[in-house]
C-alpha cells in the first residue's frame, strides 16, 4: 500500500531498528463553516490588531512575548526559542517497556497508527505480535512539528499505536474537586452493583453517532438543492499580467497568430 | 438485489444490480457502463495511474443525486490500492488509486460514472505533470466557440514552442492540457504561466473569451479557467463516461479534426458516445498519451 504519512523514521530499542511511517488513527468529524460577511458574501481574514495604534499589525512587526504580570512581558525571539527546541526526530527511540494497564486513560492525549515502510514489515509484525500478548508498551520521547512528545507504543486492532502521552506537569491535581469520603451502606453498595450489572454491554461505538453532525450534514443537504449557494466576490486580481518576459513572449507571438489566421 | 461474482486477474469482485438502467432516457445500465469501463480500460488505465481518485457517485442514476466522494470507501477491498493524501487545508485522508482494471470495476460497480483526477500523482503532489486550459462556454456561447478558442490557444502556445492535446469534456466544453512531465515544475508556474496565457487571450478576444469566473461576464463567450492549474482541483479523466442524458466520453481529439468540425457548424458532431470512443480508441491508439510522456519546459517563467 502506498502510504504517505506525517513523518517517516524508524522505532529502535536495543539493537531493533523497525522503518515505520506514521499516520493519523482519527478523523474529527466536525463540519466546520467559514465565516462570511454578510453584505457580499466575502469570506473574512483574521488580522492582528493593535488597540493602541487603532491599526492592523503586518506580522514583521510582530513578536513574542511571555505575561509574568499586568502589563509586563518577557521578550522572547526566534532564535532563543529555537535553541531550546529539540531537533526533529529521526527515531521514536525506545526508553523503556511499561505495563499498559498502569496507563490511567487520563493520559492519553492523541492516537496515531504506525505503519511498517519497505523493509520493516517482519520486524514490525514480531513487536506487535509480542506486544499484543503481553500488553506491554514502549515508551518513548518524540519531537514532531515543535514539540517534543511522551508517547507510547502499543498494538491496537492489529497495529501499531502510537499515543502521545499528556506529561505529568499537565495533568491537573483532582486534589481540589476530589469529594470528602462519605460513609457508605453496604446495602447501598450491592444495589448499584446490580444496576450496573444489568445495564452491562459490549462495548459497542459503532451504535453511537454525533447526532448533531448528522443532522447538520442532512440541513446542508436539503439546503443544496433548495437554494443556490452564495458566490463571493471575485479576490481583486493581482496586479499586472504577469512576469514581464512571459508577457512580451505572449505579446509578439499572438501578434504572429492574429497575422496568420 | 443481483449479484454476480466475477474474477478478474485472480482478484473475486462481486457486483451488484447490473440491470439498473442508470441513463434512464437513453438505456445504459449498470452491465453496460462496466462493459464500457472494461473495453476502454486499456486506454484510461495509464491516465488513472497513481493520481488520487474523486469518485462521482450515481447509485440511483444521472437524473438523481450523485456525491463526490474523494476518501477512498472503508469499504475497499483488500487489493484496492490506495495513498495516503495531506491536503492543503483539510486532514490527512486515504484515496483510491485505480491503478488495474480490478479496482476500475470496483468503483464503477459504485456507480462511479464520472473519474476526477488530478494533475499531479499521489507520490508528487506538488508537480503537476501537464498544464491545462479548461473551456467552459457560458450561456449563448457552445462548443464550436470553445473550439476557436482551442484552436487560437493552440497557435499561440505552438509559437511558444509548447505542443498541445485536446479533449472533449463530454458536457460543453473543451480541454487543453499542455504536457510537461518534469519535476521541476510547480503549481506555482502552470498557475502563473497559464494566467498570463487566458489573459492575453481575453485581451485580444474579449468578445469571445474571459477569465472572470462569475456567470454575468461569461455570457456568450468561452471561460478560459486557469485556475485548474492548482494541486486541490481535480479534472474528469480522459476517457471517462459523463454523466448527461446520453453515455458521453471525455474524448482525445486530433487538432486537425477539430478544424474540420469547427467548420461543420454542428455542435453535437464533437461529441463521442460510449461504443464510437471505444472504436476510435482501438483504432487511433492514445491520443492523449503525450500528456503523459511529453516533456515540455515552461518558457519566460
Amino acid at each position: 500500500m502506498a502510504v504517505q504519512g506525517i513523518w517517516s523514521g524508524t522505532i529502535s530499542f536495543s539493537l531493533v531498528a523497525i522503518p515505520v511511517q506514521l499516520v493519523k488513527a482519527v478523523e474529527p468529524g466536525r463540519v466546520s463553516f467559514r465565516m462570511l460577511h454578510s453584505k457580499d458574501y466575502s469570506p473574512l481574514r483574521r488580522r492582528m490588531f493593535c488597540p493602541e495604534e487603532d491599526r492592523v499589525v503586518p506580522p514583521d512587526e510582530i513578536i513574542r512575548g511571555y505575561e509574568i504580570g499586568p502589563d509586563k512581558y518577557l521578550v522572547i525571539t526566534d532564535e532563543e526559542l529555537e535553541s531550546v527546541s529539540s531537533a526533529r526526530s529521526r527515531t521514536i527511540e525506545i526508553l523503556e517497556f511499561i505495563d499498559m494497564k498502569e496507563v490511567d486513560s487520563i493520559y492519553y492525549d492523541h492516537p496515531y497508527y504506525l505503519v511498517p515502510s519497505k523493509g520493516g514489515e517482519k520486524a514490525y509484525q514480531l513487536l506487535l505480535e509480542v506486544m499484543r500478548r503481553t500488553h506491554k508498551a514502549g515508551l518513548a520521547k518524540f519531537v514532531l512539528g515543535e514539540r517534543e512528545y511522551l508517547v507510547a507504543v502499543k498494538s491496537t486492532e492489529g497495529a501499531l499505536a502510537l499515543i502521545t502521552l499528556h506529561y505529568s506537569e499537565e495533568i491537573l491535581p483532582a486534589g481540589d474537586i476530589t469529594p470528602k469520603r462519605e460513609k457508605i451502606d453496604a446495602e447501598d453498595k450491592v444495589r448499584i452493583r446490580k444496576d450496573i450489572k444489568k445495564m452491562m454491554a459490549d462495548f459497542n461505538p459503532g451504535k453511537y453517532a454525533d447526532e448533531r453532525r448528522k443532522k447538520i450534514v442532512a440541513l446542508l443537504k436539503r439546503k443544496v438543492k433548495e437554494k443556490a449557494p452564495v458566490e463571493a466576490p471575485e479576490a481583486e486580481e493581482e496586479e499586472g499580467e504577469g512576469p514581464a518576459d512571459l508577457v512580451a513572449a505572449l505579446k509578439e507571438s499572438m501578434g504572429k497568430v492574429k497575422k496568420s489566421r | 438485489m443481483s449479484r454476480k461474482v466475477v474474477e478478474i486477474a485472480g482478484r473475486r469482485l462481486s457486483l451488484s444490480n447490473l440491470e439498473k438502467d442508470l441513463y434512464p432516457s437513453y438505456g445504459f445500465t449498470k452491465a453496460h457502463i462496466l462493459e464500457y469501463y472494461r473495453r476502454i480500460a486499456p486506454f484510461i488505465l495509464p491516465h488513472l495511474r497513481d493520481r488520487a481518485l474523486t469518485l462521482k457517485r450515481y447509485p440511483e442514476g444521472v437524473e438523481k443525486d450523485f456525491f463526490f466522494e474523494k476518501r477512498c470507501p472503508s469499504h475497499r477491498p483488500e487489493w484496492a490500492k490506495t495513498a495516503e493524501v495531506i491536503p492543503d487545508e483539510g486532514e490527512q485522508m486515504t484515496v483510491c488509486l485505480v491503478n488495474d482494471l480490478e479496482t476500475l470495476m470496483w468503483v464503477e460497480n459504485l456507480a462511479s460514472l464520472e473519474l476526477h483526477v488530478p494533475l499531479a500523482r499521489t507520490g508528487s503532489p506538488e508537480t503537476p505533470d501537464s498544464m491545462v486550459f479548461d473551456l467552459d462556454p457560458g450561456d449563448q456561447a457552445n462548443i464550436l466557440d470553445c473550439a476557436r478558442v482551442a484552436l487560437i490557444l493552440r497557435d499561440l502556445l505552438s509559437r511558444l514552442r509548447l505542443a498541445s492535446c485536446l479533449k472533449t469534456s463530454g458536457k460543453k466544453g473543451l480541454h487543453v492540457y499542455v504536457p510537461l512531465n518534469r519535476k521541476e515544475t510547480t503549481f506555482e508556474d502552470t498557475k502563473k504561466f497559464s494566467r498570463a496565457v487566458a489573459k492575453i487571450m481575453q485581451n485580444n478576444y474579449p468578445d469571445l473569451v474571459t477569465v472572470k469566473m462569475a456567470k454575468e461576464y461569461r455570457k456568450a463567450k468561452v471561460f478560459i479557467n486557469w485556475s485548474q492549474n492548482d494541486s486541490s482541483k481535480t479534472m474528469v479523466c480522459v476517457y471517462s463516461l459523463r454523466a448527461r442524458e446520453k453515455p458521453v466520453v471525455s474524448f482525445p481529439l486530433a487538432w486537425r479534426e477539430l478544424e474540420n468540425l469547427a467548420g461543420k457548424g454542428d455542435p453535437e458532431k464533437l461529441q463521442v458516445m460510449h461504443s464510437e470512443a471505444v472504436r476510435r480508441a482501438k483504432k487511433q491508439g492514445d491520443l492523449f498519451r503525450e500528456v503523459l510522456v511529453k516533456k515540455q519546459r515552461l518558457p519566460h517563467l
